[in-house]
């Protein structure tokens, strides 16, 4: 069989991008967040009622931290209506589909917030 | 050759990255560790604020304060619990704090604590007696330190205590009394917290008519030790006793995990609301609205829940907020979102529910933060104006585990939105009490109230919990009163 040193030395990148990265980005330690778009308003409110309580702000807490996971929008959408791991899965009943957008438009917010 | 380097580059990455970033291997509980110095390092400097805001050291050696108020000169009291988490029992104290930091007792209490909260209203001193050994009392305290009960025999001799208090705008004294269990079963965790060995017959009492479900859970018989064979107990029942479809439980007042009320000079407690599990931190807002925190579920005895973030709640009166069946707007038995790893869903314990379901609450905390004390800014030199200021203690290892150290910082709170923000945390590279980041910030933070200007935010630190084998262990002379102003704008 072949390797494909590639994909592993990919794999082994988004390894380190995934897991590492200074996830503490909160006001007193980033300054205050602007957030400038009324969906990324809606989706940070959202996210204090379905996501903060085990990403706390972004960070880690009884979930691994968001802030600094350059995951793509449609990946976390796909663990949102999955649930992959100990994460519950979250219906249509519970976060719509532009419930979910905004949701992912403040943590692109959050996540370029330095 | 080639692919062999290789893949040993990516097994040793793999070991490297999930570890240290992830944390997988650190899916931990957090408390200090090592040895504790008796005197606790304090540099305010190592908590981090919003531009513009400063912070202090006001006082320091104290012992497991809890709750910090003014009296009609602006002079500074605080309460130090007496009893603590880890079985600590002492003389709960009321103390004045001079301006120089010094402090000196004005009252003190029989080993009955903790003393979880105080206000000054009217002239007096109000003090929750948490009740650990004969009950939970209200007292109500002269400047001469002669201490009057006004009420006793609060059933809180359980896992949580009788809280607060607060004064309502009419006039009234409200407090909260904690639940007796994590999720109304009466099992292994609260033999070995203590108190069950003491008080076999205690249980959580609901403050209105329910109707079980008659579900059970099986445990060994811990109160026989020796004995054979196992116990099956139902809710808001003796540990052992079995319950029974649709079996009827009487409610009454005083109960487990409710907002009561009773006049300035004591009577009988009248019920504000229920279905609370551990009611903590009390405040009316600017607009005279009552507001209470609540410590949700924990992953511990016969009936583990999982993943239940604490609660803050603008409190309706005589409504049911859900415990032991809901977490907020949620029923824990539905799905697998409350199932604890390995476990099964909690099964629901109540076959009715009040007519009014829990409504939404105003805003939702990190899993096992322990949100505590808090208070409303009315002071526009303060800034944010209407935004509640709550102070997070921070997780033990009993409550469950977490993948990074929750809490152990002040919350800022959009009560109309649910947006909350950090407003004072440690410094560094990641987020913990001060003893295991080894600085000098934040330990646990219990109580935060604004002095009576509202120029000044007040932050009650507990100080350091050391956690060994036996559980959790109270550094004397450990805890710090912390006060957070404004710099003055330069024109």
């Amino acid at each position: 069989m072949k390797p494909n040193l590639t994909l592993l030395t990919l794999a082994c990148i988004l390894v380190f991008q995934f897991g590492c990265g200074a996830a503490r980005k909160s006001e007193p330690i980033s300054g205050s967040l602007k957030i400038e778009s009324q969906e990324a308003s809606l989706g940070e409110e959202l996210f204090m009622r379905h996501c903060n309580q085990c990403h706390p702000g972004g960070e880690a807490g009884l979930a691994p931290s968001l802030n600094d996971k350059p995951a793509p929008g449609f990946a976390i959408k796909f663990q949102v209506r999955n649930g992959i791991g100990a994460m519950p899965v979250f219906s249509e009943n519970q976060v719509s589909g532009g419930e979910l957008d905004a949701i992912v438009s403040y943590l692109v917010f959050l996540r370029d917030h330095k | 050759m080639r692919w062999n380097r290789a893949k040993i580059w990516v097994l040793i990455s793999l070991v490297i990255a999930f570890p240290a970033c992830y944390q997988v291997s650190g899916y931990r509980t957090v408390g200090p560790i090592g040895p504790v110095s008796p005197i606790r390092f304090v540099n305010p400097g190592d908590i981090v604020l919003p531009e513009g805001y400063l912070i202090e050291a006001v006082a320091r050696g104290l012992t497991c304060p809890t709750g910090v108020a003014f009296d009609d000169s602006g002079e500074i009291y605080i309460t130090e619990a007496g009893y603590s988490i880890g079985e600590m029992s002492a003389a709960p104290r009321l103390l004045h704090v001079s301006g120089t930091g010094e402090v000196t007792e004005v009252a003190s209490g029989a080993e009955n604590g903790p003393w979880t909260g105080v206000i000054f209203h009217n002239g007096f001193f109000y003090v929750a007696e948490g009740g650990q050994l004969g009950g939970g009392r209200i007292l109500r305290i002269d400047r001469n330190g002669v201490v009057t009960p006004l009420i006793d025999e609060l059933p809180s001799r359980g896992d949580y205590h009788t809280n607060g208090p607060v004064a309502g705008p009419d006039g009234y004294i409200y407090f909260t009394i904690g639940t007796y269990t994590n999720s109304g079963i009466v099992g292994e965790d609260n033999y070995k917290s203590g108190w069950l060995g003491k008080f076999p017959e205690l249980h959580d009492i609901p403050c209105q008519d329910v109707v079980l479900a008659g579900e059970n859970y099986t445990t060994e018989n811990f109160l026989a030790p020796g004995a054979r064979g196992e116990v099956e107990t139902g809710a808001f029942s003796p540990f052992g006793v079995r319950t029974t479809k649709r079996q009827a439980v009487d409610g009454r007042i005083p109960c487990s995990g409710s907002v009561l009320r009773i006049g300035p000079d004591g009577g009988k407690a009248e019920l504000v609301a229920w279905g609370f599990r551990n009611p903590f931190g009390m405040a009316f807002s600017p607009h005279g609205q009552l507001f209470v925190t609540e410590n949700q579920f924990e992953m511990r005895g016969s009936r583990p829940v999982f993943g239940a973030g604490d609660l803050l709640w603008e409190i309706e009166p005589g409504r049911w907020y859900g415990w032991p069946d809901f977490h907020g707007t949620n029923p824990v038995d539905v799905g697998e979102r409350y199932r604890p790893p390995g476990k099964g869903t909690p099964r629901s314990l109540l076959a009715e529910y009040p007519s009014r379901l829990p409504p939404r609450p105003a805003a939702i905390f990190a899993v096992h933060s322990s949100t505590a004390g808090f208070d409303f800014s009315r002071n526009p030199d303060f800034g944010h104006v209407g935004q509640a200021f709550v102070a997070a203690f921070g997780n033990t290892p009993t409550a469950g585990k977490v993948l990074a150290p929750v809490g152990y910082k002040i919350f800022r709170v959009n009560v109309q939105t649910g947006v909350t923000h950090d407003f004072a945390v440690n410094r560094g590279k990641t987020n913990g009490p001060a003893s295991w980041l080894s600085t000098g910030g934040l330990e646990r933070p219990l109580a935060a109230r604004f002095d009576p200007s509202g120029a000044a935010l007040y932050v009650v630190d507990f100080g350091v919990l050391k956690y060994g084998r036996l559980g959790a262990v109270p550094q004397h002379g450990s805890g710090v009163l912390w006060r957070i102003t404004r710099k003055p704008v330069l024109q």
